[in-house]
């Protein structure tokens, strides 16, 4: 059966055709055995290596860059909000400070839209008007590194807060926005709360939190008035005073005098103004000479703030 | 990757046996060329040393076997009858080697590798069971049962 199976299987060989067609393969499928394609091919798995590389890295940066705030919103009432404002002026992040403001914050459905739309759509939630028709003071308050973005969201706030009584608008820096969250406040309320500490020093973070804005407020004016008025507006005031003194001779000599007066007014938030004037006359001759001088002084004084 | 020379060489060493195992697995002519691109082309691309010619020989009939196996095993064969049928046989062959042929052809697969490499190749058992990832038992009892079988149809003394 060996021997059979031996004289039969030694009859099966392989035939040049297929010999051939093998070597043919072989070369074709490892160009001509890493002689020639090789190269071209690894080239062009770097290129879609590359590809698929670059395709990532731009995905993870458009990630990155819609989803990274670049300016921050805190709107503060008692419940405090702080809504993260992406490079294209989109709403990425909504955060509520505090469980009222968690609360708050959960209601509203604002993420992914414009912060101006935002703005609106937050005036407009009924619990915020709920807020304001009870007197509540609302400010809103604007950090951000970038500076041009973050003035336009200001002016924004502004122009939205312009029909509403009760709300402030104003500015911050990012800095600030850091102590306020070391403080647990979201940055609007720190800063009304830094004000408040410096005039008060018993005042703590921990009394802050429990505190509606109205309260600060109010507690800032019956400290302070002047102090309340600055913190949402920068007063500033300027005057000017002009004075003249003439002088009138007679006799024999002639006088000649005049009177110079400067004013100068300040004004906090308002503005006063004062101007002296003096004047001295000079003559000689026989007569006598006398000189008088009027002063007149005017000022003025604007406050300009929010 | 080997040069084209080991390459060129290494058809000229092993196409017969290459074949042979082709012979006993498959049956048309374009599944036997597909077994030779395979084979080759993994040899072509392998980086494995080889300690000596018989080493390198059991290399090709263990991967022309199981590249027989994964060509058999696949969906489309298993659905389709090849039209050419045995029409990959050698001209040349007597009436009692086709008798040889076709009692080895109508073993079950499993047997057709350890009569092949048993009997042709002259490979011991446990040389089989190394080879084919079996056990040496296995590798016993399936040539045990595979002469008892050829027994039968071929007739003739067991010189194994």
């Amino acid at each position: 059966m060996r021997d059979e199976l031996k004289t039969a299987l030694d009859k099966v060989t392989a035939d040049d055709t297929l010999r051939q067609s093998t070597r043919a393969f072989l070369a074709r499928q490892t160009g001509n055995f890493g002689a020639a394609k090789t190269r071209p091919r690894t080239a062009h798995r770097m290129a879609a290596a590359f590809a698929c590389f670059a395709l990532v890295v731009a995905g993870g940066t458009g990630w990155w860059a819609y989803f990274s705030p670049t300016c921050a919103i805190s709107i503060d009432i008692n419940p405090s909000v702080e809504l993260g404002v992406n490079r294209f002026d989109r709403v990425v992040s909504v955060e509520g400070i505090g469980a009222d403001g968690e609360a708050l914050a959960e209601t509203l459905a604002i993420r992914f839209l414009s912060y101006a739309d935002a703005l609106d759509a937050l005036l407009a939630d009924p619990t915020v008007e709920g807020y304001l028709a009870q007197d509540e003071v609302l400010s809103i308050a604007v950090a951000g590194d970038n500076e041009a973005q973050a003035g336009a969201i200001l002016a924004q706030a502004e122009s939205c807060a312009a029909g509403t009584r009760n709300v402030y608008c104003h500015a911050a820096d990012s800095a600030e926005m850091e102590h306020a969250h070391e403080a647990g406040l979201s940055f609007g309320k720190y800063q009304a709360f830094a004000v408040l500490q410096s005039l008060d020093p018993s005042v703590t973070a921990e009394d802050a939190q429990g505190m509606t804005m109205r309260e600060i407020h109010d507690r800032i004016a019956a400290l302070d008035p002047e102090a309340a008025l600055t913190l949402y507006g920068g007063g500033h005031g300027h005057g000017s005073g002009a004075g003249h003194g003439n002088s009138a001779g007679n006799g024999q000599g002639d006088g000649a005098g005049n009177g110079q007066g400067d004013g100068a007014g300040s004004g906090a938030a308002t503005g006063t103004g004062s101007g002296q004037g003096s004047g001295a006359g000079a003559g000689n001759g026989a007569g006598g000479s006398s000189g008088s001088g009027t002063g007149a002084g005017s000022g003025h004084g604007h406050h300009s703030g929010h | 990757m080997r040069s084209e020379q080991e390459a060129n060489e290494a058809i000229e060493r092993y196409a017969d046996t290459v074949r042979r195992i082709c012979m006993i697995h498959l049956k048309n002519h374009a599944d036997t060329e597909d077994i030779f691109q395979n084979v080759f082309l993994k040899y072509a691309l392998s980086t494995a040393v080889f300690e000596s010619e018989e080493h390198e020989k059991a290399w090709f009939i263990r991967v022309t076997i199981n590249a027989c196996r994964d060509l058999l095993k696949s969906f489309f064969r298993s659905r389709t009858v090849p039209l050419d049928t045995l029409l990959d046989q050698p001209a040349d062959l007597t009436e009692n080697d086709r008798t040889v042929f076709d009692a080895v052809l109508a073993l079950p697969p499993k047997y057709r590798d350890v009569v092949y490499l048993h009997y042709y190749e002259g490979y011991t058992a446990p040389q089989i069971a190394d080879m084919l990832r079996k056990n040496v038992n296995t590798v016993y009892t399936l040539l045990n049962r595979a002469k008892q079988a050829l027994r039968q149809t071929l007739g003739g003394d067991d010189d194994a």
